[in-house]
């Protein structure tokens, strides 16, 4: 088991948080949706997993590069 | 009889140097669930095809070696893929963890030259420990074994170079793939400068090999792997395919292919993946997919500079190389790695005649300091000078948005050869949001934003665009696949039999 950090790509505001610790999630889903540039951009992992943390809340400020997420896979 | 006498040493050398390091070492790496050199030269080549150089080489440095060095521990030859000649070097680490010595060295310098004189692609197979040792020890080894070939590491883009990188690949099997046109990665293999045996002599720093040039690092950060698979099997078929869209070398077109059945299917519901609100996002990869014939959809570093995609595929059979903005990561702001991306990707399709098919949805450069830390105004102006010099025919299609200088980068303008815009395409110097509070000084919610706001959309639409011929067709998205189509038929180099004129042949290979 590899643990996967998954991190925002953009700076901006914690507009909806989707995954919850202990889900099971594929390659392609949304964990998170970023508001930034007045658009809503996704947090999505690329690797399949199950779900150990999510470090953000909703209005949470977000950095580029943050770990926003971490998975098991 | 003498002659059955040299018959049988004639024999009895092939066999132990078609044995590579010795039974032990294959059943080794069988139980490590390794394919050994002759098994991957097999899955890389079409049966039969193999016509080897080099067989009986061996340690050029110490003939006391011979014993122990069979082929020098670099498999070289010519074979086919898909009926067309390729030159193949694969390593063989068995022999001395397929470590550079001199013999070796003049077989991966004789493919090379072939390759690149005849106008044949060289495959190279990776795995190697880099230069052996003791042999390049020492001023008089420096002196013997380095240096002495001007063309080793030459890449002016004559025949296509693609590699693979298998178990450890340091030494030329890492220089190689990052010289390459195309490089792939199996997982669990390690690409890197120094062994972390080295690292942590030199450094103390006790470097995880997956961390040190690991799959993740080189797909995700460093951009330098093209493609990453899960087996064996995969690296070779990766590499087959790659070749299938490229000539054999710059001075030909690239081959065409039979359109399967079925290619343009999804083009009827193709406008349904845009949605419905300018501010949400989709996967552009499916957009292209419905485009292109049917499976001939090739992405290149798919995990890097996400919010750009680079593909080879074929419409209507004929090869093209699609670059566009995926709005599902940043939104499709294009940062210093996407540039970085492109750039490789227009300086391939460009050096190797695949005319160049751009995609525009994007809100512009990425803006922000880790976008100016990362060099974003060197990559953007990478990007746009290998656009001024590009030379294959260039069409581009604006989906929706297109702004600032990413509309002139992204095929605006005289920058592509036609412009088409669906009409969503919208289109101006930034995004209308933050235009209004330039421009009117008003901010969403402040009174008077919504009407300024919908003048300053108004002002960017397709119409505009369109009355100052600016866009040469505005297309109903069902016909892009057909307009595609003809339009790279209307602008094919027919005088000069779909060659262009390789202005970016010279350009590094990795940025």
């Amino acid at each position: 088991m590899a643990r996967i950090e998954v991190k925002s790509e953009i700076t901006g505001t914690v507009w909806q948080v989707k995954a919850k610790p202990g889900e099971k999630v594929e390659s392609g889903d949304t964990l998170i949706v970023i508001e930034s540039m007045k658009m809503e951009i996704p947090v999505i992992t690329e690797d399949p997993g199950t779900v150990k943390e999510i470090r953000v809340k909703e209005k949470d400020a977000v950095a580029e590069g943050q770990v926003v997420a971490v998975l098991d896979g | 009889m003498a002659y059955e006498t040299l018959l049988a040493e004639y024999e009895a050398r092939r066999a132990k140097a078609l044995a590579m390091g010795g039974p032990e070492k294959l059943e080794k790496r069988r139980k490590a669930g390794q394919l050994n050199a002759r098994e991957r030269l097999a899955l890389l080549v079409d049966p039969g095809s193999f016509m080897e150089s080099g067989l009986f080489g061996t340690s050029g440095v110490y003939p006391e070696q011979a014993e122990e060095t069979p082929t020098d521990g670099k498999i070289a030859g010519y074979g086919r893929i898909n009926g067309r000649d390729v030159a193949v070097v694969v390593n063989d680490f068995t022999v001395k963890g397929a470590s550079t010595s001199a013999t070796n060295s003049k077989k991966v310098a004789h493919m090379k030259r072939t390759a690149t004189e005849r106008g044949v692609p060289l495959v190279i197979i990776g795995e190697s420990t880099g230069a052996r040792l003791p042999d390049a020890m020492g001023s008089r080894g420096m002196g013997q074994l380095l240096g002495n070939d001007l063309t080793q590491f030459r890449r002016s883009r004559e025949a296509p170079l693609a590699t693979a990188v298998l178990g450890p690949s340091f030494g030329s099997s890492a220089w190689l793939a990052c010289c390459a046109d195309f490089a792939v990665m199996h997982k669990g293999a390690t690409m890197a400068v120094s062994s972390p045996r080295l690292v942590e002599m030199a450094l103390g720093e006790k470097a995880d090999v997956e961390q040190l040039g690991g799959w993740r690092l080189h797909a995700e950060t460093t951009g330098l792997v093209d493609q990453v698979v899960d087996t064996e099997a995969e690296v070779f078929q990766a590499i087959r395919r790659f070749l299938s869209y490229l000539p054999s070398h710059h001075m030909e077109a690239p081959p065409d292919a039979p359109v399967p059945a079925g290619s343009g299917a999804d083009m009827k519901t193709v406008f349904s993946i845009l949605p419905e609100s300018r501010t949400q996002v989709y996967d552009m990869r499916r957009i292209i997919k419905a485009l292109v014939d049917q499976d001939t959809f090739f992405e290149l570093k798919p995990r890097f500079g996400k919010s750009a995609v680079t593909a080879l595929a074929r419409l209507g059979g004929k090869s093209v190389g699609i670059v566009a903005n995926n709005p599902l990561h940043r939104g499709g702001a294009l940062d210093a790695d996407a540039c970085r991306k492109i750039t490789d990707f227009l300086v391939l399709c460009d050096s190797f005649n695949v005319p160049i098919v751009l995609l525009a949805d994007t809100p512009g450069f990425q803006i922000g300091t880790e976008a100016e830390k990362a060099g974003a105004p060197g990559k953007i102006m990478n990007f746009m000078n290998a656009m001024t010099l590009v030379t294959v025919p260039r069409l581009s299609v604006i989906i929706r948005k297109s702004y600032g200088r990413a509309y002139v980068c992204m095929g605006g303008g005289r920058h592509s050869d036609d412009v088409a815009a669906w009409p969503t395409a919208e289109v101006s110097f930034m995004s209308p949001e933050f235009a209004t509070r330039i421009v009117h000084g008003v901010g969403p919610g402040e009174p008077g934003f919504e009407e300024a706001f919908a003048d300053i959309r108004k002002g960017s639409d397709v119409w505009g665009l369109a009355s100052v011929f600016a866009a040469q067709a505005v297309i109903r998205p069902e016909e892009t696949r057909d307009y595609l189509i003809r339009m790279l038929d209307v602008h094919q180099l027919r005088t000069t039999r779909g060659v262009g004129q390789h202005l970016m042949r010279t350009w590094p290979t990795s940025y």
